[in-house]
């Protein structure tokens, strides 16, 4: 069953044609990631699907409904860390939930101590280092109760080496919640690594340029990003990305 | 330092060259006039205190309710934004005469000044909070499905608490001033009448005793509203020695 589906969409701004004719699905509990070059209307593709703009055409379906124009249907991770400045990291994690109305602290709780913050719930932001807020970030996607979870470059911000890990905490995290998820990066491994299968998207007006379906089993191990095999594929959609 | 030089310079100078005490009463002919004179001065000091305070918090309110339903519909607020703008540039206080030949010389247009000169800092501060609350903040919130009331209790109005305390500071000081000069205009009871009445009299002393009892007011206030903000947006110091 098709969790999220999107149908020949399209959106155009004044005389720029952003998206033009994108259909793909992530499936119940996959991880798809999104690749494409800067300003290639990745993140108009975010705000289609979270109903704050309404496509010019085509149909997007969660669980076979449609959600065009449907604010809330989808839980969302920004590229730049949206924790309040005046909340604590529990209640910054707290907020999805609270927006829909059900607020379980036990669960956030154990939440963020499996996400080693423990010892900062009562902190703020201002007092987080950047993985520490892109965790919290995802503990608050995870905690709201929405099956898809929207992911826009949250690693971008983050040094190389915070953001391998960050990868890998997201992987073991994602295993365990089993939630779908729709990845958007322009980091060709970050996209390798972390997905079931990586949709790769043409410059503007974008469309679905290739799919590729990552075979490597789960769960991943950090060095798989030096097998010979790893760097096959990377090479392959790199191609696949510099022949548009 | 200074001042207390200041204040010796004062004090020799004006019995060396003998300078009338109805001219200039030396620093310590005015302290005893401030210990000796409670009771004369007392009942004016409540009177005003109990003017600016009223004033104060009418003035605030409605200077938040009118910044809150105009940030809620913005139509409105383009129309009448220029225009509080435009008569924050005029000086209440010369609307005073025109108060009481309105509304007599009751308290009435005493507390209409005051509202009037604490009513523009406050809406005019809270507005600007409220337009500049960050784009992401509100765009996340929609993203999540949160409704109008959400967004605005969740994100702009605490993104605009600090400029409401600003706003409210400089409110604190001008309704001091405002309560004295209303005073002036006809009144029976308050600090203004008292310093109309010794200056009238040529009790220079008392004149000073007045001026120094609106200085401390207004510090008095001011502090207030500070102590209070800096509970209120506690979260803007706490650990600010970790992680800059």
């Amino acid at each position: 069953m098709a969790k999220l589906e999107l149908d020949r969409l399209a959106k155009t701004f004044g005389k720029h044609q952003v998206i033009d004719g994108l259909s793909f699905d992530v499936k119940d509990k996959e991880f798809v990631s999104v690749l494409g070059p800067s300003g290639s209307g990745k993140s108009t593709l975010f705000h289609l699907i979270g109903g704050l703009y309404q496509p010019d055409d085509g149909d997007i379906r969660l669980g076979g409904k449609s959600i065009v124009g449907q604010k809330g249907a989808i839980s969302y991770m920004p590229q730049s860390s949206t924790l309040f400045p005046w909340r604590t990291l529990e209640e910054n994690v707290l907020l999805g939930a609270e927006i829909a109305g059900n607020v379980d602290r036990d669960h956030a709780l154990s939440m963020i101590e499996k996400a080693g913050l423990s010892g900062f719930e009562s902190a703020y932001p201002h007092q987080l280092s950047g993985g520490m807020k892109q965790r919290a970030s995802f503990i608050r996607s995870l905690l709201s109760p929405q099956s898809l979870i929207c992911l826009d470059e949250p690693f971008s911000a983050l040094d190389e080496f915070t953001r391998q890990e960050m990868q890998q905490w997201l992987l073991s995290t994602w295993e365990e919640h089993q939630r779908s998820i729709l990845f958007i990066t322009h980091n060709i491994e970050e996209a390798i690594f972390l997905s079931d299968r990586v949709i790769v998207l043409s410059d503007r007006p974008a469309t679905m340029r290739k799919e590729f379906q990552i075979p490597f089993a789960r769960p991943r191990d950090p060095s798989l990003i030096l097998s010979t095999e790893f760097l096959e594929w990377k090479k392959e959609i790199h191609h696949s990305l510099r022949t548009l | 330092m200074v001042l207390i030089l200041l204040l010796i310079v004062w004090e020799i100078s004006s019995r060396m060259l003998q300078i009338p005490d109805w001219l200039l009463p030396a620093p310590t002919l005015i302290f005893t006039e401030g210990l000796q004179g409670w009771s004369s001065y007392s009942p004016h000091l409540f009177s005003t205190i109990r003017l600016t305070v009223t004033g104060f918090i009418i003035g605030s309110a409605f200077g938040l309710m009118v910044a809150t339903a105009l940030h809620l519909m913005p139509r409105i607020r383009e129309a009448v934004y220029p225009l509080l703008i435009v008569s924050q540039n005029i000086p209440i206080i010369v609307l005073a005469p025109l108060l009481v030949i309105w509304f007599g010389f009751g308290v009435l247009p005493k507390l209409i000044i005051i509202v009037l000169v604490c009513f523009f800092p406050i809406a005019v501060a809270t507005m600007d909070g409220f337009r500049q609350t960050k784009e992401e903040f509100i765009h996340y919130m929609k993203m999540a499905g949160a409704t109008k009331r959400q967004i605005f209790w969740k994100v702009e109005w605490p993104y605009a608490l600090p400029s409401i305390f600003s706003g409210l500071k400089i409110s604190a000081t001008y309704s001091v001033m405002g309560a004295v000069i209303s005073e002036w205009l006809g009144a029976n009871k308050g600090i203004g009448v008292y310093m109309t009445l010794a200056s009238s009299s040529f009790r220079t002393d008392r004149v000073f005793v007045a001026i120094f009892l609106i200085v401390v007011l207004s510090m008095l206030f001011f502090l207030l509203i500070n102590q209070w903000e800096r509970w209120v947006l506690r979260y803007q110091r706490k650990g600010d020695e970790k992680n800059g």
